[in-house]
């Protein structure tokens, strides 16, 4: 317990404080800001983490992502543009809200629900994640191998819309990790005899290419419709009786977004969806949906904040990044010197505490600043983006060089910039991408660490305990799909998961009509590759659009 | 600021005067003498953070004052160091860019990986050694393990974490499991944390790490030191064995120095060493070494490339004796 204690004194270092202030800021900011996500800012961010401290790197990190999950609400629910794909459900009843002029109360039950889900989700975090430390020791390299194909294989069949592309960009992630030398014979893999790549191929830079320049890359084609920001957002205080209408929800919405944000895969966006459906299939009267409820802004938004902060679970305590932006930050631990896994609760104490604990000053910021700033935010979607995007592709060439000094690294993010771009225009999500690439390398050097320990016998990997439980989960994920048609009674998670989507989707052509909105844009950009949902309307939405 | 404004100008005509040196060489001896005039690069060949790392950044701060110039550290990761070497290999040799070399890099990768990839020590001016970390054996309590006849007489194989392939970690457990006849196998991990948590989780039975990434765990019990392969005993280890004692022959160490490329005139190879010696006599610095376990060994060029030349051939000779392939299988 005095390491929880110890972790607010980090915490509270007037450098930890300020950084954490300037991560939720730009993640309110970029969650504002439709097309940057927060895995592209923090690839784009991670130079500029080189020079700090790990733990203040990482509190200014996480700081973004949460941050994030409050800033795509405003513009959901003012504008009916989710500045990020976690918020897409936000605009239904936000959006109505607003037209019945109660704007005020819609962002204020947002910041209300986003505060309590991030908070209660930190309580859990703070007692979940060192239990799974207690078992550090017994998590050797078969136990690594089963982790890693489960997270592999999650985040493909999770991703329901494009399953196969899915696939694909994993498989493809998980070719890239084998460039360079073989860590156990030193025999070069694909290197071109160039010492560039002895050690593989860099995550900063594919990072850095696949979310932030093709992100940038992309986004350049969209039309940029002139926003139109209410003037003044009236009424922040929500009253008695929506708050007692939204309570149940916000208690639903935390739990619900608690346990998807764990879930390999799972995170904000999946989370916000489930939560919605959840809502309305309870309701006794669920034709108001859609007509300006308030539970349906409050339990996404509690649900996404929740999710967003629970992911950091298996990042922090087992090493396994459950989402695309915690592949980022795990990304962000390496070039600190850290690497996550069992063992950074017990070796790490100031870092690991300091980061959870520094989520309950910036929630306590965000919710300060969410409510009086909103004008001030919605004033950031003004900004051109022919002025804003040369200037984060400039951020992003200049970082990308100052991680290792290396031009060849800047060579590396353009070529990866340019892959990300031609992806997203077929219509891949690059998330599982590099989820495999990072997987990939925990993947084949554990499969191999372990064979060499069981003497080459397979069946090594179901007789150890931990390795078998997580094998077994891994057979059951991936026979769900096949079993799924065959079963009349559905899990309640596929069906709240399709229920979900059945609303984005009717949603979403509806949302049409104030002009062209993104939401795969917006997906691919939050990182979380779980949301192919949206996609068929999408590109109906792009052809009509344009 | 007027100060700065003609030295800024003088600055420029030196650059100028630099560009042209190809066709007035003979200007090198003045340049030499007037050496340092700006400021010095430092290649690291690993991550920030990292032993190598921390060394070269406690050297650079005293140095730097002493050269009057900022040294200005850079890491270059990648290939244990291969690829900063490279750099260095085509640097300019007028002292301004110079590196922390690993010793692993110049006699213990070469026996790992083909001939075209090997760095060769003797294509670089030595400026000073720096100091040496020395490798000890650990087990895991469980297995019992006090010492190397303990190991050989339990007559069973056994398994042990490597920090990876062509390090010192490998050759050392190699070695010495092969004199003794103990029948081993190698699983290799990246790095001495990685390697130090598979024999404290049991996936393993023993590992060669670094003094400094054991002694905590050794100190609380949860691992058992057998033997350092230091040639005498650490005197940050008093009470374990050396190798040598225990009867077998594995002297190896990590070893670091500050090299400058091929060429570099000699005045100003002399400059550096006088400038890292003054490093080196800093109490901050002692205290540095210390706290790393790190064993001062800041001998001339000559002796360094002595001591590595001649442990490249034994490690050599020891490696084809015993029939040990550091590549796998």
């Amino acid at each position: 317990m005095s390491s929880v204690l110890d972790g607010f004194a980090v915490v509270l270092e007037p450098t930890n404080l300020l950084y954490c202030l300037v991560g939720v800021v730009i993640g309110m900011l970029i969650g504002v800001l439709p097309g940057l996500g927060p895995a592209a800012t923090i690839a784009i961010l991670l130079p500029i983490t080189f020079g700090l401290e790990p733990v203040t790197a990482i509190i200014m990190l996480a700081g973004i992502f949460y941050g994030a999950q409050y800033g795509g609400t405003i513009t959901s629910v003012l504008l009916r543009l989710p500045g990020e794909a976690s918020s897409v459900v936000t605009v239904f009843d936000g959006h109505a809200l607003t037209r019945q002029g109660r704007a005020g109360t819609a962002l204020g039950i947002a910041a209300i629900g986003s505060f309590v889900g991030g908070t209660l989700a930190i309580i859990a975090l703070t007692f979940v994640a060192p239990l799974v430390a207690d078992f550090a020791l017994d998590f050797g390299p078969p136990e690594y191998t089963a982790l890693a194909l489960l997270g592999i294989l999650l985040v493909a069949t999770i991703s329901s819309g494009g399953r196969l592309r899915a696939l694909t960009a994993a498989a493809i992630g998980l070719l890239l990790a084998t460039v360079g030398r073989d860590d156990f014979t030193s025999a070069e893999r694909f290197t071109l005899g160039n010492l560039n790549l002895a050690d593989g191929l860099d995550f900063v830079p594919i990072a850095m290419g696949l979310f932030g320049l093709g992100e940038i890359l992309y986004n350049l084609e969209e039309r940029h419709r002139k926003v139109q920001a209410p003037a003044t957002v009236a009424n922040v205080w929500p009253s008695r009786a929506d708050l007692r209408q939204s309570s149940g929800a916000i208690g639903r919405g935390s739990v619900l977004g608690f346990f998807l944000g764990i879930l390999p895969g799972g995170g904000a966006v999946l989370a916000s969806l489930a939560a919605y459906a959840l809502e309305k299939r309870r309701s006794k009267h669920p034709e108001r949906f859609g007509k300006g409820a308030i539970e349906g802004v409050a339990a996404p938004e509690t649900a996404n904040n929740a999710a967003a902060t629970s992911s950091f679970i298996p990042l922090l305590s087992l090493g396994i990044p459950a989402n695309a932006t915690m592949a980022v930050i795990f990304g962000a631990l390496l070039i600190q010197g850290v690497t996550p896994g069992p063992q950074l609760i017990t070796e790490n104490p100031e870092l690991f505490w300091g980061v959870v604990n520094s989520m309950y000053i910036g929630n306590i910021l965000l919710l300060i600043m969410s409510i009086p700033l909103v004008g001030l935010f919605v004033r950031i979607l003004r900004v051109r983006a022919t002025i804003l995007a040369p200037i984060t592709v400039l951020i992003t060439l200049v970082g990308a060089y100052t991680v290792n000094n290396s031009v060849f690294d800047i060579g590396l993010v353009i070529a990866f910039g340019v892959i990300g771009y031609l992806m997203k225009k077929l219509g891949f999500d690059p998330g599982p991408m590099v989820l495999a690439f990072v997987l990939g390398s925990l993947l084949e050097t554990s499969l191999r660490r372990s064979l060499l320990l069981f003497d080459g016998d397979p069946t090594g990997f179901f007789t150890r305990p931990i390795s078998g439980v997580l094998l077994a989960a891994l057979i059951a994920v991936a026979l769900l799909p096949l079993a799924q048609p065959l079963l009349r009674r559905r899990t309640p998670l596929a069906a709240e998961k399709d229920r979900g989507e059945e609303e984005v989707g009717r949603g979403t052509p509806e949302a049409r009509d104030p002009g062209p909105k993104e939401p795969q844009a917006k997906q691919a950009a939050a990182g979380t590759p779980d949301s192919g949902a949206p996609d068929p309307n999408t590109s109906e939405e792009r052809n009509s659009a344009t | 600021m007027n100060k700065k404004l003609p030295a800024l100008g003088l600055a420029t005509v030196l650059a100028l005067a630099g560009c042209g040196g190809n066709l007035e060489s003979d200007d090198s001896g003045s340049a030499a003498a007037a050496y340092p005039e700006r400021a010095v690069t430092m290649l690291i060949g690993q991550d920030a953070g990292g032993s190598t790392d921390l060394i070269g950044r406690a050297l650079a701060d005293p140095a730097s004052a002493d050269l009057k110039q900022p040294i200005t550290v850079q890491n270059r990761p990648g290939a244990n160091g291969a690829v900063a070497a490279k750099e260095l290999a085509a640097a300019k040799p007028d002292g301004y860019t110079i590196m922390v070399f690993v010793g692993s890099l110049a006699y213990i990768t070469p026996l790992a990986v083909p001939a075209d990839q090997a760095v060769d020590i003797n294509n670089y001016e030595v400026v000073t050694g720096i100091s040496q970390d020395d490798y000890v054996l650990i087990a895991n309590p469980k297995t019992g393990f006090k010492d190397v006849q303990g190991i050989v007489a339990a007559k069973r194989p056994i398994k042990y974490a490597t920090t990876g392939v062509g390090t010192g970690s490998q050759l050392t457990s190699s070695l010495l499991f092969a004199q003794a006849g103990v029948d081993a196998t190698a699983v290799p991990f990246n790095g001495g944390a990685p390697a130090l948590t598979a024999v404290l989780g049991g996936q393993v039975d023993v590992a060669a790490v670094q003094l400094g990434e054991a002694k905590e765990q050794i100190e609380a019990g949860k691992a058992v030191p057998i033997v350092t392969f230091a040639e005498k005993r650490p005197t940050y280890m008093p009470d374990t064995p050396t190798a040598a004692e225990a009867g077998y022959k594995v002297p190896v160490q990590q070893s670091r120095a500050v090299v400058a490329p091929k060429g570099t005139p000699e005045e100003v190879v002399d400059r550096l060493r006088t400038a890292f010696q003054k490093s080196f006599g800093e109490q901050a610095y002692k205290d540095f070494n210390t706290q790393r376990l790190l064993t001062p060994n800041e001998v001339d060029g000559a002796t360094l490339l002595q001591q590595w030349n001649g442990s490249l051939q034994t490690y050599k000779d020891l490696v084809a004796e015993h029939k040990i392939n550091l590549s796998g299988k």
